[in-house]
């Protein structure tokens, strides 16, 4: 589903504080996976996650999802491909502070053109199965830390992505709320069937996924 | 889609609700005052040029080849009455009447000054152009040797109602006419070239005294049913090849003039209006959109493109712009309804606005196309105000964005 080809990445490039930030990275991500990218600070977990949602460019390589080229498509193309076929779940939870939760959560499913009914009746089942229902007509700002990132889950999975990026999204939880989301993310992979690929150095989290890709300083170690 | 980017622009627009308010009430409160300084400047020229027709030359007037030149009275319009009939059969002519005007010099026991005799037929003056609008004192009846005299002539020679005064002319035999009058009526035209120097008589004594016919006239003059009626004066040169055929911007060029500058003190005004409607725009949009890189940096990583920032900016700056035009047509209109009946009251300075043909009370006009044009400028306005602000979106990369949050 996912593959990237020797990938390098720079931050900096050839200047005096050059970082390497990716370093011929080769990795193959199956359908329906359920992966966590590990390692400890600094060694480019969220870069390569970026770089995976076309968010961020790389300097050489070739990064293809469903095999199709995604690395030097154009903005526009990134943009697209965002929308369609990626969802994210950022560490901050990067909710849209005017909309409040089921307009967040239906948001996307708004930009593809759903109908109002259908991503009504979407919106409500994510919520279910994420369990905040109650807090649909309220603000993100209103919302503890917890809630905020499972209405960012929900966002990211309501418009059944092909795949979900999630980078550390346990990172501000507490172990009640880490277990909780895991567990969702778990029945989500299940049912829905999506690609879910983490950054985490929660140990928690290393232990529930099946599969485990060890970073360090740029470089894949083990895979 | 549509329905999505117009909901986040219409939250966004309010979402720092004073803000927005105050930009709301600076574009209606600055267009109100616009719209009404439009009204008052259109007014001021509408109402000077309307009673300057209305008072003596209407849309077109007609005299005698040479008369104009010469200004003598041996260059008059013979059977004025069944001219006057066969214009008022021409399509596009409203109301005609004719006069008669003689040159001379009014006296006193203590002053004398240079003026004009106008004979008038109060009835077709009337239908003409309402004269009893313009009596200022005293009452609209001849009598058996009444006199209506302009107010600034009167206060020129220091004459009152019931004063008496001689006025001397030349008659068409050339022989010296003198004749005593009692003043009946002080009549204000506001026609500055009537009020200083002008004398009203009924017309047939007027004929009778210069040794004319009953019906000689050295004017006929119309009012056409359309303003603007550029074919209406062609055809009546040709229907009476022998006489001169004027328009009203010809015989008072200085008062279309008058009107081309309060146009263009209109068009500066409305350039500051609108330079300070567009700075206000734009320092709020800047300003809110520049609050916002964050959240447009996450819209753009979850597949919100640049194109939908671009539609929701504008729409934001527009839903602002369109409350604050609602609100200054509704103060404009408030505004100009007020002037238009009950005026603005400058009676302090009503000397200097005599000087200008302008009444001491100044009545505005409205028209739609104050409405309309602000609305077209204050949409343009709108819409230029985020394309600066729009730059600094469009050069914006979502993972710089994501960086920062952390």
């Amino acid at each position: 589903m996912i593959e990237l080809k020797s990938v390098d990445k720079y931050f900096y490039k050839s200047q005096e504080r050059e970082v390497h930030a990716l370093r011929d990275i080769n990795l193959t991500i199956q359908e329906g996976e359920f992966s966590v990218i590990t390692g400890p600070s600094g060694c480019g977990k969220t870069t390569l996650l970026n770089t995976i949602g076309v968010l961020d460019t790389i300097d050489n390589g070739e990064i293809y999802l469903q095999n199709r080229e995604i690395a030097n498509l154009s903005s526009k193309e990134k943009t697209e491909i965002r929308l369609k076929e990626i969802g994210f779940v950022f560490q901050a939870y990067n909710l849209i502070p005017v909309l409040n939760v089921e307009e967040n959560i239906g948001f996307i499913m708004r930009l593809q053109g759903y109908s109002q009914d259908t991503i009504k009746a979407r919106v409500r089942e994510i919520a279910s199965l994420l369990q905040i229902e109650k807090q649909l007509g309220a603000l993100p700002n209103f919302l503890s830390g917890g809630q905020q990132q499972r209405v960012a889950v929900a966002r990211a999975v309501a418009s059944k992505p092909k795949i979900i990026l999630a980078d550390e999204p346990t990172a501000n939880l507490d172990s009640k709320n880490s277990t909780a989301l895991m567990e969702m993310m778990h029945e989500l992979n299940k049912k829905e069937g999506i690609t879910i690929l983490f950054s985490s150095h929660d140990d928690y989290v290393i232990k529930n996924a099946r599969r485990t890709i060890l970073l360090n300083d740029g470089e894949i170690i083990e895979s | 889609m549509f329905k999505t980017i117009l909901h986040l622009a219409y939250k966004n627009a309010f979402l720092r609700r004073s803000r927005a308010i105050l930009l709301i009430v600076m574009i209606g409160v600055s267009m109100a005052i616009m719209i009404t300084l439009e009204g008052l400047y259109d007014g001021m020229t509408v109402h000077m040029i309307e009673k300057t027709k209305r008072s003596d030359s209407g849309d077109i007037s007609l005299f005698a080849k040479k008369y104009r030149i010469e200004g003598d009275i041996r260059f008059h319009i013979n059977d004025a009455d069944k001219k006057v009939s066969k214009l008022k059969n021409l399509t596009g002519v409203k109301e005609a009447l004719w006069r008669i005007e003689s040159s001379g010099l009014v006296q006193t026991a203590r002053k004398s000054r240079p003026a004009k005799l106008i004979g008038i037929d109060l009835q077709a003056e009337e239908q003409f152009g309402k004269f009893s609008d313009f009596l200022q004192e005293g009452s609209l009846d001849f009598g058996k040797n009444g006199i209506f005299i302009g107010n600034e002539l009167a206060k020129k020679l220091g004459v009152h109602l019931h004063s008496k005064l001689i006025f001397s002319m030349q008659d068409s035999k050339h022989q010296l006419q003198s004749v005593a009058f009692r003043i009946k009526a002080i009549i204000h035209t506001t026609n500055v070239s009537l009020d200083p120097q002008g004398l009203y008589i009924a017309r047939e004594k007027l004929n009778q005294l210069l040794s004319l016919e009953k019906n000689s006239a050295t004017q006929i003059a119309l009012m056409s049913k359309h303003t603007d009626d550029a074919g209406l004066q062609k055809r009546i040169q040709q229907e009476f090849p022998n006489l001169n055929v004027q328009s009203f911007t010809e015989l008072y060029p200085q008062l279309k003039e008058t009107e081309q500058i309060f146009k263009k003190f209109n068009q500066i005004s409305f350039f500051i209006v609108m330079s300070v409607i567009f700075v206000g725009i734009l320092g709020v949009m800047y300003v809110s959109i520049l609050d916002r890189v964050r959240e447009f940096g996450i819209l753009l990583s979850i597949g919100y493109s640049y194109r939908y920032i671009r539609l929701q900016v504008l729409f934001e700056a527009v839903v602002l712009g369109l409350l604050g035009y609602i609100l200054g047509a509704l103060l404009g209109w408030a505004f100009l309804e007020y002037l238009k009946n009950y005026g603005l009251d400058f009676r302090l300075f009503s000397d200097g606005l005599s000087m200008f043909g302008l009444d001491s009370t100044l009545y505005a006009t409205i028209k739609t196309a104050y409405f309309s044009s602000t609305f077209i400028a204050i949409i343009v306005a709108s819409m230029l105000s985020v394309i600066l602000p729009l730059r600094k979106i469009k050069i914006l990369k979502p993972i710089e964005v994501i960086r920062s949050i952390g």
